[in-house]
């Protein structure tokens, strides 16, 4: 965010005395504060819903609605604006409740111009502190969380690649004594044994399990079908229907309307195709699993000096904070063990790494998720 | 129609590996020969005539790769299959450069390997045939010449 300057100070004055209103209104704006105005509480809460307000200037004795339960509203509904209360002369005690309720200051009237300007610029160097030590903390937060993600996923990474080495070797030996024990079962003089079908049904058994477990070491391992990676060029928007197809049967019972925002002048980059169909799979059938019935996937790209930018937008479920930092790792996953095995995000990290690309995530509960992935127009290693 | 067996070696070092692999290749009715190791495997090559080898990358003592080049440079007709436990793809390009006919990952599936074999096969055939084709018109050229 942009530091603000004073000169931009979005001010709202509300009184009911139009006279003192328009008095003040004139006054502030010749020192270059042009404030909003209202007549009442009511009306500044209707400005309020649609105006981006800084301080509020406001009288406490008003008719209706009074300036106190306004202030509180205020407070609850938008915690960042700062309000300003001017009070009778005679009622202090009113002053002091406010600043309970959450007033930054209260001022008496009749009221000295320059008094209220100076409060009006002290209550919005508050904000802008406030606005700086967000920023700061976000920065902070997104820095730590890169910082962990490399590390981990580097070490993890090593480990379970290991692990699928070893995995494998076995793995072989169980497929081939049960393809072995399938093939005796069915020659010829077998036809005759009243157990064949269902021994065969447990060699079936066996097979299709050493091909679930083979799915997670092949995936760890990045194994991509077709070995002999060559780098070509790459559609992206064309990539992206191409696996929306292979997702058919995911998205069948569910309602999902696709927003395409692909600007074909920056849709195309030379890469791997293999792999980068690998990316948009694992994105987009997560994206999938995160809407629930109904939802909406949006699909845009950007340039940015020699990179293209995708990003898959959903508005489903959402990820929660804490799982954040650690959804690219290696079997995180929250699905069941047949819909997910948690290797999707791991193995995505993975390629763009080799392909020399970036991937960032953000996300809010209950209104989605953007992944966004960022590679290089041209690649020249060859991943 | 009657299948020719195709006569395979395979190379790895894991004995229960190959055992029931040669195993299920025979019943299929594939004539297979074993080696455990990359000089096993030449020693093989010195007295058997092999269509296909199935070679295991990572062994020890001398690799799959070291194995290729070996049986590449001494026999060249001969197909060979990469199958491999690791990932590494760079090791399977690196193979599939130096003329391996294609790789496989463990554990594979056997229809694959079943294809990937019959291919070999037919390549090394046709090879052949072609050499073979040539020899004769070498022949014919020379005794022309006489
Ligand atoms: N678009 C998304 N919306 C919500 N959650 C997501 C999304 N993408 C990934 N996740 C979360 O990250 C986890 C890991 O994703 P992934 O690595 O693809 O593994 P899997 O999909 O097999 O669980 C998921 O289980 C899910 O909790
Ligand atoms: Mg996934």
């Amino acid at each position: 965010m942009d530091k603000r300057y004073d000169d931009n100070i979005r001010l709202l004055l509300v009184d009911d005395e139009e006279g003192f209103r328009a008095a003040i209104a004139r006054r502030l704006t010749k020192r270059g504060l042009k404030p909003l105005q209202a007549s009442d509480g009511k009306e500044c809460l209707d400005i309020l819903g649609q105006e981006s307000v800084d301080v509020v200037v406001l009288d406490v004795k008003m008719p209706g609605m009074s300036g106190i339960d306004t202030l509180k509203v205020i407070k609850q509904a938008y915690e960042k604006i700062q309000v300003i209360l001017l009070t009778g002369n005679v009622a202090v005690t009113d002053g002091v409740e406010g600043i309970k309720s959450g007033a930054f200051d209260y001022l008496t009237k009749p009221v000295e111009i320059d008094h209220l300007v100076n409060k009006i610029h002290q209550a919005f160097e508050i904000i802008r502190l406030e606005e700086e030590k967000q920023t700061e903390l976000e920065y902070r937060a997104k820095l730590e969380k890169k910082m962990i993600d490399t590390d981990r996923l580097a070490s993890l990474g090593t480990m379970s690649t290991g692990i699928a080495h070893e995995i494998n070797n076995p793995l072989a030996i169980i497929n081939e004594s049960a393809g072995f024990i399938k093939q005796v079962l069915n020659s010829a003089e077998m036809v005759k044994y009243s157990q064949k079908d269902i021994l065969i049904m447990a060699a079936e058994k066996i097979e299709k399990s050493i091909k679930r477990a083979r799915n997670i070491t092949h995936q760890l391992l990045g194994h991509v079908k077709k070995p002999d990676t060559k780098l070509s060029e790459v559609n992206l928007k064309a990539l992206l229907y191409e696996t929306f197809g292979l997702l058919k049967k995911d998205i069948r019972d569910k309602q999902i309307n696709i927003h395409w925002q692909i600007d074909k002048n920056k849709n195309v980059i030379w890469s791997d195709p293999y792999q980068i169909r690998q990316v948009l799979m694992n994105l987009l059938s997560n994206a999938v699993h995160a809407l629930p019935q109904t939802g909406s996937i949006t699909l845009s790209t950007d340039e940015i000096e020699k990179d293209i930018i995708l990003e898959i937008k959903d508005n489903g479920v959402g990820i929660p904070k804490e799982n954040l930092g650690r959804i690219f790792d290696p079997f995180f996953t929250t699905k069941s063990f047949n819909e997910g095995t948690g290797l999707g995000l791991f193995v995505v990290h993975k390629i763009l790494l080799n392909l020399n690309g970036k991937i960032d995530v953000t996300s809010k509960v209950g209104e989605g998720t953007c992944f966004q992935i960022r590679l290089p127009k041209c690649n020249k290693s060859n991943g | 129609m009657i299948k020719i067996p195709a006569r395979i070696l395979i190379v790895d070092d894991e004995k229960d590996f190959v055992e029931m692999f040669s195993m299920r290749l025979e019943g299929q009715g594939e004539k297979v020969s074993t080696a455990y190791s990359g000089k096993e495997a030449l020693k093989v090559l010195e007295t058997k005539i092999i269509d296909v080898v199935i070679l295991d990358i990572r062994m020890p003592g001398m690799d799959g790769i070291d194995t290729l080049k070996q049986i590449k440079n001494l026999y060249p007709i001969v197909e060979v299959i990469m199958l491999t436990g690791h990932g590494s793809t760079e090791t399977a390009v690196e193979g599939m450069k130096l003329g391996a006919f294609d790789y496989l990952m463990k554990p594979a599936d056997f229809e694959d390997i079943k294809i990937k074999i019959e291919n070999a096969r037919k390549r090394k055939d046709e090879q052949e045939e072609r050499i073979r084709q040539a020899e004769v018109k070498l022949l014919l050229r020379r005794s022309g010449d006489f």
